[in-house]
Order: C-alpha cells, then sequence, then structure tokens
C-alpha cells in the first residue's frame, strides 16, 4: 500500500471522522476505498513526488493551450489528476485552532445566521454526510475526495467537464458557451454552472442548488438559494488555486470566500469507482425498496 | 394465486392496458398491482418533487380517520418535459387520484389520473418515435463519423428500438422495463444455460423487482446502457484516443472507451480482482463503424433489461454505426460461456434527440 493511500484510510477511520452508521462497517462509506486501496489510491501517490514532506520541485510554467488560455485539463498525450494538495483531509474551511491564513477561514470567521451554525454543530457531532452515502457532491466538495478530480476541457462542445472519481461514478458539466442560468432549475447536487475566462482564471458562476449535500466534508451548510462563484487559477503547473465565493443570503449574514489548492498529480488517469459498489448501509442510503420511507435520521 | 403462470400472463396484459409507464427509474408492475384499483379523493400535504419518481403526498378521510398516502407519478424529467412544475400542486389543494395499489399493502398508490380543480394534471403524453432516417452522418475533419453533437448543437440517443436482449432473428415482444409481454418466450430469448434460463424466468416472475440498478442505483453495464429511457451520450476526446459514454439516467454516470492502443489486462483499475460495471473496454474504428471490445465484468448488475443473467466470464464486442444523422445502430455479440451455450447476437437502432441536453437524472435523489 502507497504511503497517500495509507494516509488516507489513517484519516478516514480517525475517530473525529468516524460514524457509527447503524452499527455497520464505517469503511463502507462513501469514498472509502473497499478492495484494496492499495490499488484505488496508487497512481495518486505514485506520480510527481507525491504527498506533503516530499521535496518540493520547482514547479514549470503554467502549460497553455494553442488560444493562450491556461491549460486546466491535460494537453494531448498527458495523463493525470488534479488532488486536494492536503489530500483527503483538505478543508474548504479550516478549523478554529488552525493557524490563521490569507486564503482560508477558520470556521468561526464564516459569518453564519445562528441556525447554519446550529446545524453545522449537530452536523459535526453526528458526521452523517450525503456523500457518505454515495450522493454526488457539489460545489467545493467535488474537489476534496481523496481521489480527485480530471478537468476536461472539451472546446467541440464549447463545456468543461469535471469527473470526480470519488462518489457514484459521474460528472459535472460547465457551460461555456455564453449561455445564461435556466428560469425554473430543478435544484440539483452540480447546479447549473456557467463558465468565462477572466485573464488566467476561469470563472464558474452556478446556481441552482438542492439542499442534500455538503459543501465539504465538516458539513459548512447552504441553501437553495446558494449562488457560488469558483476561481480556478493555475499558477503553475502543479497547482490550481481554487477560490469560492459563498452568497447564500438563506444560510450567511454575507457572501465569503476561502479555497484551496489542487495538486497535478501526473500519470494518473480516471478509472472506475462506484460508491455503490460495497457500501454496506444499503438501508440507510436508498431507505430500502420503499423509498418514499422517512423513518431514518435524515439530515438535510 | 391459484394459477401464478396464468395469473402473470393476465397481470401483465392487464398493466399494458392500464398503465403505459414511459420511462419509469423501475417496473411499475413490482411494486404495484395493476389488478388493485382505487380512487383517493383528499387534500395535498406534501409534494416530493425528486427524481426518480415524483410522490404526492395527500389526507383522505376526515377527523380521527385522516390517513396520508403516498402517490407516486413520473420522474421529474418526464413530468417537466410535459410541462409540469414543482408548484403545479400545493399542499391544500383538493385532489382525486385513480391508481393501482402497492402490493405491500402500504399506504401507497401508483397514480394512473390525477385530477385537480376538474383538470388532468401530471399526464405525460407518450412520445412518437419518429424512425425517418435524418441527413448525412455528421463527420470529424478526418473523415470519421461523429457519435455526438456537432459543435454548437445538442442532442443525445435514445429511444431504443428493442427493449430487452433477445437474440437477433427472434421477435420477442417486451416493455420498457424489458418485460416479457408473453411469460413462454423465456426460452427464445437466448441460448441459456439451463440455471442462466432459470434465473431469467425467476427474474421476469417477479417483475423485475431484484433489479440492482433500481435497488441500489448500480451502473448499467454492457448494453443495457444503450437501452436506458434517459439516453447516452457520446463525447469523443480526441485529444486523448478516448470516448466517453455518459448515461442519462441511473445516476448520470460514464464509460470510458479507449481507442489509444491499450490493451485491457491491468487498465482502469480493471483486473481479475476487481472487476467493474462498465468491463475494460478498448475500441478501434472499421470504417464507419466502433469497434469496442469489453471484458473484465462484474456480476453485481444485470447487462440488460429484462434481467438476462451473465457472468464474469462476459466478453462482449459491440459495433456502433451511426448510418445517417438521426440513427445509430448497436450491435453487440455476447460470448459468455458462463452463461450461454454458444455465442449470440443482437442489436437494435436508436434515435437521435436533436436540440436537447442529455436529462440531468440522479436515480438516488428522493431517497434519504
Amino acid at each position: 500500500m502507497s504511503r497517500q493511500s495509507r494516509r488516507i484510510r489513517v484519516r478516514r477511520h480517525a475517530p473525529g471522522l468516524c460514524i457509527l452508521v447503524i452499527g455497520v462497517a464505517l469503511s463502507a462509506s462513501g469514498q472509502t476505498p473497499q478492495r484494496g486501496a492499495g490499488q484505488g489510491a496508487p497512481a495518486a501517490a505514485a506520480a510527481d513526488g507525491g504527498g506533503r514532506g516530499a521535496p518540493a520541485a520547482p514547479a514549470k510554467p503554467t502549460p497553455r493551450k494553442p488560444d493562450g488560455k491556461p491549460a486546466l485539463g491535460t494537453m494531448p498525450g498527458e495523463v493525470a489528476l488534479w488532488l486536494p494538495a492536503g489530500g483527503g483531509g483538505e478543508r474548504f474551511v479550516n478549523a478554529d485552532t488552525a493557524d490563521p491564513s490569507p486564503d482560508k477561514l477558520r470556521m468561526s470567521e464564516v459569518p453564519m445566521q445562528p441556525w447554519a451554525r446550529a446545524l453545522l454543530d449537530d452536523r459535526i457531532a453526528n458526521q452523517l454526510e450525503p456523500h457518505t452515502r454515495c450522493k454526488p457532491s457539489g460545489g467545493p466538495r467535488q474537489f476534496l475526495t481523496p481521489y480527485g478530480v480530471e478537468i476536461l476541457e472539451m472546446p467541440e462542445l464549447k463545456q468543461i467537464l469535471i469527473f470526480d472519481l470519488g462518489g457514484p461514478h459521474t460528472y459535472r458539466a460547465i457551460y461555456m458557451d455564453g449561455r445564461q442560468h435556466p428560469p425554473d432549475l430543478q435544484p440539483s447536487y452540480y447546479g447549473h454552472s456557467v463558465g468565462r475566462w477572466e485573464g488566467d482564471t476561469l470563472v464558474i458562476d452556478t446556481v441552482g442548488f438542492n439542499e442534500k449535500f455538503w459543501m465539504d466534508r465538516q458539513g459548512t451548510p447552504h441553501t437553495d438559494r446558494l449562488r457560488m462563484t469558483e476561481k480556478l487559477t493555475r499558477t503553475d503547473y502543479n497547482t490550481i488555486k481554487y477560490e469560492v465565493t459563498i452568497d447564500d443570503s438563506g444560510a450567511y449574514t454575507r457572501p465569503w470566500t476561502s479555497g484551496f489548492n489542487l495538486r497535478w498529480v501526473a500519470n494518473s488517469e480516471l478509472f472506475e469507482y462506484v460508491c455503490q459498489d460495497n457500501n454496506y448501509a444499503p438501508d440507510l442510503m436508498v431507505g430500502t425498496q420503499e423509498f418514499v420511507d422517512r423513518t431514518s435520521k435524515i439530515v438535510p | 394465486m391459484r394459477h401464478p403462470v396464468l395469473g402473470l400472463v393476465v397481470m401483465i396484459a392487464a398493466a399494458s392496458l392500464l398503465l403505459l409507464p414511459l420511462s419509469a427509474h423501475h417496473e411499475i408492475t413490482a411494486k404495484f398491482d395493476p389488478a388493485k384499483t382505487t380512487r383517493l379523493q383528499g387534500i395535498v400535504t406534501y409534494v416530493d418533487w425528486a427524481n426518480p419518481h415524483v410522490h404526492v403526498f395527500m389526507n383522505v378521510g376526515t377527523g380521527n380517520n385522516t390517513v396520508n398516502w403516498a402517490v407516486e407519478l413520473e420522474s421529474v424529467v418526464d413530468l417537466q418535459k410535459a410541462n409540469y412544475r414543482r408548484d403545479t400542486l400545493k399542499p391544500g389543494d383538493p385532489i382525486t387520484v385513480e391508481g393501482i395499489l402497492a402490493r405491500d399493502g402500504s399506504r401507497q398508490v401508483w397514480g394512473n389520473t390525477v385530477t385537480a380543480g376538474g383538470r388532468r394534471i401530471f399526464n405525460v403524453p407518450e412520445e412518437t418515435v419518429n424512425r425517418a432516417p435524418g441527413g448525412p452522418t455528421p463527420r470529424w475533419p478526418d473523415n470519421k463519423p461523429r457519435l455526438g453533437p456537432t459543435t454548437g448543437s445538442t442532442g443525445y440517443w435514445a429511444r431504443p428500438s428493442m427493449t430487452i436482449l433477445a437474440e437477433s432473428g427472434t421477435n420477442i415482444r417486451a416493455n420498457k422495463n424489458g418485460l416479457l409481454a408473453n411469460i413462454a418466450d423465456v426460452d427464445k430469448v437466448a441460448p441459456f444455460q439451463r440455471w442462466a434460463r432459470d434465473l431469467f424466468d425467476l427474474r421476469q416472475r417477479n417483475r423485475l423487482a431484484d433489479d440492482p440498478q433500481y435497488l441500489y442505483c448500480l451502473p448499467p453495464g454492457g448494453p443495457r446502457q444503450y437501452q436506458e429511457a434517459y439516453g447516452v451520450q457520446f463525447v469523443e476526446d480526441k485529444d486523448h484516443q478516448r470516448i466517453f459514454v455518459f448515461v442519462g439516467g441511473v445516476n448520470h454516470n460514464w464509460r470510458l472507451i479507449y481507442l489509444d492502443g491499450r490493451q485491457q489486462v491491468g487498465q482502469i483499475r480493471g483486473d481479475a480482482d476487481n472487476p467493474l460495471y462498465y468491463g475494460r473496454s478498448v475500441g478501434k474504428w472499421e470504417g464507419d463503424t466502433l469497434v469496442v471490445d469489453t471484458k473484465g465484468f462484474n456480476e453485481k448488475f444485470w447487462f440488460s433489461n429484462g434481467g438476462l443473467p451473465h457472468t464474469d466470464k462476459l466478453h462482449l464486442v459491440e459495433r456502433f454505426t451511426r448510418t445517417d444523422a438521426n440513427t445509430l445502430k448497436y450491435e453487440v455479440t455476447i460470448d459468455d460461456p458462463g452463461a450461454y451455450t454458444r455465442t449470440w447476437s443482437s442489436g437494435w437502432n436508436l434515435q437521435w434527440i436533436g436540440d436537447q441536453e442529455l436529462p440531468n437524472f440522479f436515480c438516488q435523489d428522493n431517497r434519504p
């Protein structure tokens, strides 16, 4: 087992993260590889100098496409994924015990409405994240799984596609054709995303979220009023700076911004990971065959 | 039931008359009994506007006799296409529902008709399938056919001309989920080994209720991907010599086909210890046909509508030919010495659904 994947496993099994879900095997949840973690994360770990603690090689400059824009995906012939810079434990909002950071708020600095703060406390105490029940996860959470994402730019389609490896084997589309958000959106996990370039930064504007996922593993709350502005800047070959402004008058007293970095992991590619494959809590996941059942605890 | 086989036939016949579920996520008759019709009048208490099935909850009766019923309807995708919205009904609205009752005796009903304010709502008209050929096959600059939309357009493939995986040359009638119109056709469907024939028969007699795609939202590997109600979209990533196949339904999954000349062993995390839902697929163009060779399947899913069994020995050769702008010809050869007595073939056409995005459907949307 690689060092990286061992670290991920340790993290997932750390007491604070372990949730007793109706007494079933903890490791069955969400993004934890069942069939050989050593097989699951390996490319990620092996590539590119890997995890924290590895000596940092000087990064090459940002690669650019023929149109001069930074490449967020791979150039022809390249194979790579983007992983959270801090691995599976990377955070969107730091704990209050963390050192101050210019790019990342601490939890107490997030301008939560009192109900949202109370909900966050409850989530931290109970840890029943929808991601662990194989729900897709929107916004920052998509970039915060230990297996990372592939960003695929498809100028042919005028779309950028983001494949998240963890979760239910799905993807998110960002429309780059100048379209507007449609009226009467059916709220969804990934929302409706339109993107544009501002200089070297991809700016993604997303609305139409449902309230069925968490924006991060800690459970930072949101409502269906959420408007998310994500800014992705590839600052050098190995790094994307990921910054998000959360504008949600349902849960916060004002918009706020936080973020983290993504790390380029070369020679690592998409593979088939299906969260439901070995989920030992199918009843919790699907509510049994009678799927109008509302008896199990639901954390919105 | 006094005569199970006859009963089933009658029930299926009744089902095909009573309801024409368009693209239900599960076989309706698996959960509801077409023989038990009911009529409910009451007041809406809640509308759960979510895939895979919208539910309207209603109070029926008065005072201490009030009970709450769940009325199951088509998906958000279908209802929105028919111009219904999450606020078409609101709590407090009086409604009348005619439908069929859940087999398990719970207070659930499949809504055949819903009437509010004297007007029928939530009826999803059957789409007319126009299989007229389109214009010439769109092509890439290198003259290869384009399997997806051209730049600036949208579209995807759906409405398979056959809804069950049956051997070429047979004439098997089945509903949209692959439930046989005539259970006596079981032996004609494919050259089954005995155990596989019996398992297929059992799955059919259970009205497909054990379908892992329905129960656990597991991906539809193999030919089933091309029989899904919400279709498929091809994304050809020429820069990296691979093709993604997105599926509109289930969990909006993706399948990868590699055209970069790699071998099947040890790729995309699939090996003998880690068989996959979509298997390990490598493709190449033979003239205007994309030929895809796939091995390395697991046994945790149904690889076809209707529940034909397969084993981890399954080896598929699929051929995709866009014969004109509106038609994708799908041919598949099934080689599974674990479940069948010989190699056999099937195939059908898919229709281009132009100017529409692939439906954004998540099977788990209304589950906790």
